[in-house]
């Protein structure tokens, strides 16, 4: 495998996982304040949809969009199945559900006096949710960092939505799929320990930038 | 300038609770611009309550809460607007992560205070609170005594036109808490402030208030809660009687059944040196004790605690207390008439929230 094929794989995977990571906090993380602050009927079997959720299959999520994605299904005419679009959304759905799932927990950790102080000293209720958020920041952090890890090794849904194709869909755990098909064993462990490194580095990254902005 | 900054009529407000239900009831209260009022009584009176009420943190659910004149639950920017004008110190504060002035400047923040301004009244807060130069310490750590200082900082940065304060001495030494009250005296008569402030401690609510609101079970009562009894009553058709204690009896007039609570005012018990005549009878509440507190409240006007059977608190003249020869630790008898027992009402059953 050459530098460059190497190269464009990592992007790729940088690329679509981080871009799901983004789309799905911007909808988890809401979805959790407004799960954690409120009580209402149903909430505990929208709960449980999301920890089932949570367990489902990479081939699943990938199964139901590459349905709904094909020439013949629904969403067809879009013209998305095979690109890194179509990786992103599957990979979108993938995470969701963990994310709302670690934050709501590190949202309800957040002591309730928080709010009520943000209140007490003339914040609007949107100010509020903004300051229990900022309380819960590095538990939320890592819910964030959880779903970009398991959206850049997973490999179902970057196989069928993306179909491996050099140079345009294939990331990282594609090509490892695919050098160990071709039983180039060395390579895909190569491959593994480069998808290990990146992510390290991303988490040292954000934690050190937190730190040193909190040290501000 | 309106003439009340709070105005309150048949104002209800109720809580139920998966465990527990409470309700708050008042008919009327007027509080006037830069006048100190004090919330007196017992755990679950309603003291907390009332003051969500009036930080704007609960709503009624009936009856009208008008604030400088007009309805602060109109609409959300109303709301908003009244509570960065009445800031509440709860019981036990929460201090947002980060550094005391990160805490002190939040509220600056919102009320768009030109940043300029901060470091000024960053420095006068805590210089109010005898944290001068902690600017920089991070909160945790704090101890809850200190922690409760840079809530009342965090709030006499804002100057506040009312100041809700639950408590606000609880967690300080007394000494400490002493020169608390006269920043809280300072803050009232200079900028004129009004204060409205929970205590248990009447002595406390008698220094520093301009008036005293006395609650039991939710409801506004004539008394502190200081001579505050229940029990079931009894009746023999003539009196009824609650037993405080096994064999320890409170008598009042009238044919009452069920569970009540009684208050007695402190200045109608009258207090005798053991010895002297205190005309005991059937029927009549007297009692035997020993002075284990003395403190006066004015020039003029002493509060003893006696305790025995019961622990009763006195309001007498300085003078008399002199002319009796009543002194720390002597024995006495205390004795009141049963008209002068009030029943505030039945206790409501479960656990009333504070």
């Amino acid at each position: 495998m050459i530098f460059r094929e190497l190269a464009l794989a990592i992007w790729v995977s940088l690329k679509t996982s981080g871009l799901a990571a983004l789309i799905a906090s911007a909808i988890a993380v809401p979805a959790a304040l407004f799960l954690a602050g409120r009580d209402f009927r149903g909430k505990r079997l929208v709960l449980l949809i999301n920890q089932t959720w949570m367990a489902a299959p990479t081939v699943v999520i990938g199964l139901l969009f590459y349905s709904l994605l094909s020439r013949s299904g629904p969403f067809g005419g879009l013209g998305l199945l095979y690109t890194q679009a179509a990786m992103t959304v599957g990979q979108v759905f993938l995470i969701l559900p963990l994310i709302v799932g670690f934050s709501y927990t590190a949202l309800r950790q957040v002591d309730k006096r928080a709010r009520l102080t943000a209140l007490a000293l003339g914040a609007t209720p949107r100010q509020a949710g903004w300051v229990v958020l900022r309380e819960a920041k590095y538990a939320l952090l890592i819910a964030v960092l959880a779903g970009f890890a398991r959206a850049i090794s997973e490999v179902g849904i970057a196989m069928m939505l993306g179909g491996n194709i050099r140079n345009a869909t294939r990331n990282i755990t594609t090509s490892i799929a695919l050098e160990t098909a071709k039983g180039e064993f060395r390579n895909g462990i190569v491959l593994g320990a480069v998808l290990l490194v990146i992510t390290l580095g991303i988490n040292l990254l954000v934690q050190t930038g937190l730190r040193g902005k909190d040290k501000d | 300038m309106n003439e009340f900054v709070y105005k309150l009529d048949d104002m209800g407000y109720a809580y139920r609770g998966p465990v527990s239900s409470f309700s708050l009831e008042l008919e009327s209260l007027r509080v006037g611009p830069g006048e100190i009022l004090a919330l007196v009584g017992p755990n679950g009176a309603g003291k907390t309550t009332l003051l969500m009420l009036l930080a704007f943190l609960a709503r009624p659910g009936r009856g009208r809460l008008e604030f400088l004149g007009g309805d602060p639950w109109a609409n959300e920017a109303s709301v908003v607007r009244a509570r960065r004008d009445a800031v509440l110190v709860t019981h036990h504060p929460y201090l947002f992560k980060g550094t005391v002035a990160d805490n002190l400047s939040f509220g600056l923040r919102l009320r768009n205070i030109p940043e300029a301004e901060w470091p000024a009244r960053l420095r006068s807060a805590l210089a109010l609170v005898e944290l001068e130069g902690w600017e920089k310490k991070s909160v945790l750590g704090l101890s809850a005594g200190q922690a409760q200082r840079v809530a009342l900082a965090r709030a006499l940065a804002l100057r506040p036109r009312v100041l809700l304060l639950d408590e606000p001495t609880a967690n300080i030494d007394a000494g400490l808490g002493l020169r608390m009250e006269a920043v809280l005296r300072e803050v009232s008569r200079e900028s004129g402030t009004t204060v409205v402030f929970s205590t248990h401690n009447f002595s406390q609510a008698s220094r520093l208030a301009d008036d005293i609101l006395y609650l039991s079970d939710g409801r506004r009562v004539e008394f502190s809660h200081e001579n505050c009894f229940s029990g079931t009553a009894a009746t023999d058709g003539r009196r009824s009687w609650i037993e405080p204690r096994p064999g320890v009896r409170i008598f009042f007039p009238g044919e009452t059944r069920g569970h009540v609570t009684c208050v007695i005012n402190p200045a109608d018990i009258r207090l005798f040196a053991a010895g002297e005549a205190a005309e005991p009878s059937p029927g009549r509440n007297v009692f035997g004790g020993r002075v284990t507190r003395m403190e006066t409240t004015d020039a003029a006007t002493a509060l003893v605690r006696a305790s025995g059977s019961l622990t009763f608190r006195i309001a007498l003249p300085v003078a008399e207390l002199e002319a009796k020869g009543i002194s720390l630790s002597r024995d006495v008898l205390l004795r009141f008439e049963p008209e002068s027992v009030k029943i505030v009402g039945p206790r409501t059953p479960g656990n009333p929230r504070d």
